[in-house]
């Protein structure tokens, strides 16, 4: 088992270190369009540091990758104001949900350009496809 | 003995006075260019002279979250952009000759909210939080009774003496803190009609966004472009407006003040004509505006907190009778909430800019500047890092010399870590607290690490500073109930009878 683990830490480092690490504000320009980045990383492996989102359902192959933890403050909001710069986390598996205030890295392929999922409804402009995500530790 | 000491204390400092310079002695220190500057700032401090006019104009400027840690991480962040170590600059502000502490506390709320502390210093009564400038009489939510509790503000004082006024925020222009200058309401978050039953509105209780359309304001410049549009149509970025009475303010606005103008982006705001422009309305977010740290890449381009402050002066001052400008730096606060010091601190430094723009258009002769915060929040500066280190990275110490170290303190976990950080907040993990032994901990994203985990970290109720300059600033003295604040700049400006 601690051969497996060890197996498993190794694997997820290298795909960490081939992957381009890169921040949320890299991928988008001015009023949220892309970035000369996004267009130029298209396809390409990156790795971004991010909150999960409180997902939309509980079994799920996706989650909304933020920037910052998604905190609704009850003293400055009448309603939480979802930010424009999220990115949509496609996994291959099931995702472990963590808390939405647990740093996380996820490495995973870049898409961009809006598509709206057909069962879920999600409209996303970025996405991580077949992404893995790690927590920090 | 402590009662001795002190007393011989007083003594020898009545002797000193009385006996001038001659007693005085010298010290071996006296060339040490510490000794120089305090002895320079005690001769400066000895010759401001106090400035007893009246003051034509009142600007009130509120750093919203800006406590007395966050004003000390903004001076050394700001210290360190322009290239110093950062903990002897000077915020422009902090070369006020006068200064007090303010307590913040509402009626109801050891530790306050803006709506509360807003309402105490526009209006010189304290009262609930969550509620605009009505009395403490009122429950939060019941606006038929704050119909007839309403209080009066510095703001409509003003312009019942026939001076100009303005209010400017980098939150929505309805939020609590510009709100409770020209709006009355049970609850802060009536900022469109959307909010407010039937009910309510049947018995006359307003929107707080209707309310800024008449409440002749002069200029009105912020985010919150969303409350004044229906929700059925679109603003100049694409976002849909939110009430449901089909009512478009923007073109109310326009149609009912003569030579009236409504902005929306950059473009708008740099074509103002200062000199001939009647009522301005600047909105230029659907939402709040943009953290200064992200304001680069808001869709229609928005100005600085420094570059409105200066524009609403140059409109303002073509009355002769004066006029009175509130000026909110309101996501200070929003920052801390999300436990995020990068973004509050760029933010503060912006407000910073927005005090000096002040004062490069104003004479402390005729015109009073205050500069306070509306509450604190739970940031915190700890550990001992050595001097100069960077105020947003990981505390490196000295070494046993006392000379600069280049490894980080460890705390008892053995992980290092940060120099700020909050005592709640979002940054808060389940379990073992993050190595940031490999984290780039002064990134623009970064969220500090936490003691109590919760969503959005929460005000602090320790006191705020007030600064001031100008005619009657000298009254900014000692620890004050923050409603003082009105009263000052009430008798400065000979507004309250």
């Amino acid at each position: 088992m601690r051969v497996l683990l060890a197996f498993l830490c190794l694997s997820l480092g290298s795909v960490a270190i081939a992957a381009e690490p890169l921040h949320f504000r890299d991928l988008y320009g001015r009023g949220g369009d892309y970035s000369v980045i996004a267009k130029e990383k298209q396809g390409q492996k990156i790795r971004v540091r991010g909150y999960m989102a409180p997902p939309l359902k509980a079994q799920a192959a996706f989650f909304v990758l933020t920037k910052r933890p998604m905190s609704y403050c009850p003293f400055c909001e009448s309603e939480a104001d979802w930010p424009t710069d999220i990115m949509l986390v496609k996994t291959d598996e099931m995702v472990d949900v963590v808390p939405y205030n647990q740093p996380i890295y996820v490495t995973g392929q870049l898409e961009i350009g809006t598509q709206v999922d057909p069962d879920t409804g999600f409209l996303s402009k970025v996405r991580l496809v077949h992404a893995e995500f790690e927590t920090a530790q | 003995m402590n009662v001795n000491l002190v007393a011989k204390s007083v003594v020898t400092a009545i002797a000193a006075s009385v006996m001038g310079g001659a007693m005085a002695a010298d010290v071996v220190q006296k060339n040490d260019q510490w000794f120089k500057d305090g002895q320079a700032t005690l001769q400066q401090k000895l010759n401001t002279p106090r400035i007893n006019g009246m003051a034509k104009n009142v600007i009130l400027f509120v750093g919203d979250g800006n406590g007395v840690t966050s004003n000390t991480a903004i001076r050394i962040y700001k210290g360190q952009k322009e290239g110093g170590t950062g903990e002897e600059y000077v915020l422009s502000y902090e070369q006020f000759p006068n200064l007090a502490l303010a307590k913040t506390y509402n009626t109801n709320a050891q530790t306050p909210d803006s709506a509360g502390t807003a309402s105490a210093f526009l209006t010189g009564v304290k009262t609930k939080a969550g509620v605009l400038s009505i009395s403490e009489n009122v429950d939060r939510g019941d606006c038929q009774a704050a119909l007839k509790n309403e209080v009066t503000t510095i703001l409509e004082l003003a312009e019942q003496a026939g001076k100009s006024s303005g209010v400017i925020t980098t939150a929505r222009i309805t939020h609590a803190t510009p709100a409770a200058a020209y709006a009355h309401s049970a609850d802060r978050n009536y900022e469109d009609d959307s909010a407010l039953s039937d009910d309510q509105k049947a018995a006359g209780c307003k929107d707080i966004a209707s309310q800024a359309i008449t409440s002749n304001v002069d200029v009105l410049f912020g985010g919150g472009r969303r409350h004044f549009i229906p929700k059925t149509m679109k603003d100049g970025e694409g976002k849909s407006g939110k009430r449901t009475d089909g009512r478009d303010l923007t073109k109310e606005w326009v149609g009912q003040y003569k030579n009236a103008s409504y902005i929306w982006n950059q473009a708008g705001f740099d074509a103002l004509n200062t000199e001939k422009t009647g009522p301005v309305l600047g909105l230029f977010n659907s939402s709040h505006m943009e953290y200064e740290a992200d304001r680069a890449k808001d869709k229609g381009g928005e100005p600085s907190l420094a570059e409105m402050t200066g524009k609403a002066i140059d409109i303002l001052d073509n009355n002769k009778k004066g006029y009175f400008l509130l000026v909110e730096s309101g996501r200070i606060d929003h920052a801390h909430h999300e436990g995020n010091a990068a973004r509050a601190l760029e933010d503060g430094s912006a407000f910073a800019d927005a005090v000096q723009a002040a004062m490069d258009k104003t004479y402390q002769e005729d015109t009073l500047i205050v500069v306070t915060a509306d509450h604190s929040h739970t940031l915190t500066m700890q550990g001992y890092a050595k001097r100069g280190n960077p105020i947003l990275g990981l505390s490196v110490g000295v070494d046993g010399k006392g000379h600069p170290s280049d490894k980080p303190n460890l705390a008892d976990d053995g992980k290092p870590y940060t120099t700020l950080s909050y005592i709640n907040g979002p940054g808060a993990v389940k379990g073992e607290r993050e190595n940031l032994a490999n984290v780039d901990v002064t990134d623009l994203d970064y969220i500090q690490q936490a003691l109590l985990p919760m969503s959005s970290e929460s005000h602090a109720g320790e006191d705020v500073a007030i600064y001031a300059r100008g005619p009657k600033a000298w009254l900014m003295e000692g620890a004050v109930e923050q409603n003082y604040i009105f009263h000052v700049m009430g008798y400065a400006a000979g507004l309250v009878k």
